[in-house]
């Protein structure tokens, strides 16, 4: 009986310490409710193991506030963020609820985590609020059929699609062979994150012709991923494609370096190509490994035209460098919705949905280059995703060529 | 063949980190009767003192151990003074401040770091020794060689030194052992410091394999519950072959199977030998039930 009791009383305490996150961002303070201020709410990870992320993607925002602020703001209005912090689609779904009903936010926007995305979107159609999203990856998303849901990033499957034009147009032709001839292996985490690109991946590389695929999928929280090095490393590939968060994408290839697993070819999608992987492993080991990222402030500006202007504000605002490109995006995202309200001249989601929809700009109009072409499922399909090369300690873009800018070129693949 | 013989050396390795988590956890256990849901929290202590120390001095992190073990051995012991010793009759209650301090240490490291990931690194940690098919990372073996020094070293202690067997003594019974005259409460401050301070070395020797986070953690516990349970409520060697148990599952399962399940596997021989042997392979028949049981 003692026991039972023991270990039930365990058994509870640790189930909810593996649910419950750690949350030390401060609640936002209430934003006085004013006719001549335009809400946004973001729900984002401000605390947690995706604080760093949410935090940078919601620079983004401001910056792009700022920027509409300064040009004498939207619908008349000065644009206002208010920030809400979630680590669980819980505490997303409460986040919503707080910023509808305590700070009276006009619309919602975020996030960095699909899982958030998922509940808070779902949360502010209950509360009969738009939600754009800006950064958030998985595919189905923007397959719900939520009415007040766009999406104005790159979906997942367009790092899919972005990583496969890679693997043909960059690794086979460097490595010399055919796509019929080439070895893959996918590994992908296990969450709807990478599981999502990873099924997409692999449904792309055979529909290229390259069919000798093998899969692995891996648990973030793994305190070892010796097995999924070598399971890889049997199979033998030319190409490893992963996709994977930071710590575990670090793991991985700290792994890959101590069992002397040296494919012809690495290519990190969706991290790996931040000063978090440079630290952990060196730009020896890094140099030449393949990313399938945002895109960063460095890209050409015939491509995308803006970035270095971004790029300056960031700096003059944080004193610093960006830490990750998700705020690049975020900050385009941001633009997009401005503009779309504007247009709109409502709130509404139906009406700024609406004007979204019409929105017809070509790539290369923003400082990601991304363009605005809604589809159906209001997904934004001119969006996508670079492939870039670490380089010295750097990450350079290198794919598509119109990107790169002027003296990139792509540097050897062989693993040291 | 070679496969097998790289997976079960990956297993045995991977034993050795979990050993080394372990033993810390099962001492505090076996002695204090408390379930320290924060032992992970102080790995973690462990790893970002060993990058603090690194980046102030600039020296090797492995020299770490110096300032971050007798760190958290001090820490353990305050906690234990402090907040722990107050709630002695109250074993429910300790359970759930350990659990409390679980989420203060992570929150409090969360709000210094921001939530960035941090590495250290050591030219160690990229020495890696190709034995036939078998391929060793030299930092991983440097943790399961400490795991076994531990173990033995801390056994020796326990068996042979007077404090040792006044820490054993507490362990099978408080009352009578406080009639003998020793020092319970010494003891308790003793033995949840030497817990804590061996959850800093576990930190320091890990910080090189992996990217610090202030969860990473949790990542470690609950195997660590696992390899406790296994090898024997209380068993400082039960800890270490338990760790060694884990390890070669989760490689096994890992690689054979899917890396998917090895959790699945692990939890599966989990239950299996709670059903079995409540005490664990080399735990005292009822040390399973002392955990609530009311010492003073």
């Amino acid at each position: 009986m003692i026991l039972r009791r023991s270990v039930a009383c365990m058994a509870a305490a640790f189930l909810w310490a593996g649910g419950v996150s750690a949350q030390t961002a401060p609640a936002p303070a209430p934003v006085a409710p004013g006719r001549g201020v335009l809400k946004i709410g973001v729900v984002n990870p401000f605390s947690g193991p995706m604080a760093l992320y949410g935090d940078e993607m919601t620079r983004g925002f401001d910056l792009a506030v700022d920027r509409a602020n300064a040009a004498g703001g939207v619908l008349g209005r000065t644009v206002q963020i208010v920030r809400a912090s979630a680590t669980t689609p819980q505490e997303a779904i409460s986040a919503v609820e707080q910023l509808v009903s305590r700070d009276k936010v006009d619309l919602l926007s975020g996030t960095y985590v699909t899982a958030l995305s998922n509940a808070a979107s779902e949360a502010a159609l209950g509360n009969n609020k738009l939600f754009w999203e800006t950064n958030a990856l998985a595919k189905d998303l923007t397959e719900r059929g939520l009415p007040n849901f766009a999406r104005s990033g790159p979906a997942g499957d367009s790092f899919a699609q972005r990583s496969v034009e890679g693997v043909i147009k960059l690794v086979a032709v460097k490595i010399g062979k055919e796509p019929a001839a080439l070895k893959v292996w996918i590994e992908h985490e296990d969450s709807a994150f990478g599981t999502s690109i990873g099924k997409e991946q692999e449904k792309l590389l055979r529909a290229a012709g390259v069919t000798q695929l093998g899969i692995g999928n891996h648990s973030a929280r793994a305190v070892d991923l010796s097995d999924s090095i070598l399971r890889a490393k049997n199979f033998g590939p030319d190409l490893w494609l992963s996709t994977a968060y930071v710590v575990d994408h670090n793991l991985l290839l700290r792994t890959a370096r101590e069992q002397s697993f040296k494919p012809a070819a690495m290519m990190l999608v969706g991290t790996g190509d931040t000063f978090e992987t440079l630290d952990a492993l060196g730009k020896e080991y890094l140099e030449g490994v393949l990313l399938v990222s945002y895109p960063r402030p460095d890209v050409g500006e015939a491509y995308a035209p803006g970035a270095a202007a971004f790029l300056t504000a960031y700096r003059a605002k944080y004193n610093r460098e960006p830490i990750a490109p998700q705020s690049m995006s975020a900050f385009v995202g941001m633009r997009i919705l401005l503009e779309a309200l504007e247009s709109a001249g409502s709130v509404e989601y139906d009406k700024v949905l609406a004007a979204a929809a019409k929105m017809d700009k070509p790539f290369g109009s923003y400082e990601t280059g991304y363009g605005v072409k809604f589809d159906k499922t209001m997904q934004n399909v001119r969006a996508l995703p670079l492939i870039a090369q670490w380089q010295d300690g750097t990450v350079r873009a290198v794919y598509p060529a119109e990107a790169v800018s002027g003296g990139t070129q792509l540097s050897s693949l062989a693993r040291k | 063949m070679a496969d097998l013989l790289n997976i079960v050396a990956v297993g045995l390795l991977l034993g050795g980190i979990y050993a080394l988590v372990s033993v810390g956890l099962n001492l505090i256990f076996g002695v204090i009767r408390v379930v320290n849901f924060a032992q992970g929290e102080f790995v973690m202590l462990g790893m970002y003192g060993t990058f603090a120390v690194s980046a102030a001095t600039g020296l090797d992190p492995y020299l770490g151990v110096v300032v971050v073990v007798p760190a958290l051995f001090v820490l353990g012991a305050l906690v234990q003074r402090l907040v722990l010793s107050r709630l002695r009759a109250e074993p429910a209650m300790q359970i759930f401040a350990t659990f409390g301090l679980l989420l203060l240490l992570q929150n409090v490291v969360l709000a210094v770091t921001r939530g960035t990931a941090y590495s250290v690194n050591t030219p160690v940690a990229q020495i890696s020794v190709g034995l036939g098919t078998v391929q060793i990372g030299l930092s991983r073996v440097i943790v399961l060689l400490a795991a076994t020094a531990v173990t033995l070293v801390l056994g020796l202690w326990l068996q042979r030194s007077t404090l040792g067997r006044a820490i054993r003594a507490v362990a099978q019974d408080q009352r009578a052992a406080t009639l003998m005259g020793v020092n319970t409460d010494r003891v308790y401050m003793l033995s949840f410091g030497i817990g804590a301070g061996l959850a800093g070395l576990a930190g320091c020797l890990l910080a090189p394999l992996y990217t610090m986070s202030p969860q990473i953690g949790t990542n470690f516990i609950l195997p660590a519950f696992a390899v406790v349970v296994l090898g024997g409520l209380g068993s400082v060697g039960g800890a270490y072959v338990g760790g060694l148990m884990v390890g070669m599952i989760e490689a096994l399962a890992g690689y054979y199977l899917d890396p998917a399940l090895k959790h699945a596997v692990l939890f599966a021989v989990f239950i299996a030998v709670l059903v079995v042997r409540p005490s664990g392979l080399f735990g005292q028949a009822g040390a399973e039930e002392v955990g609530l049981r009311e010492q003073t």
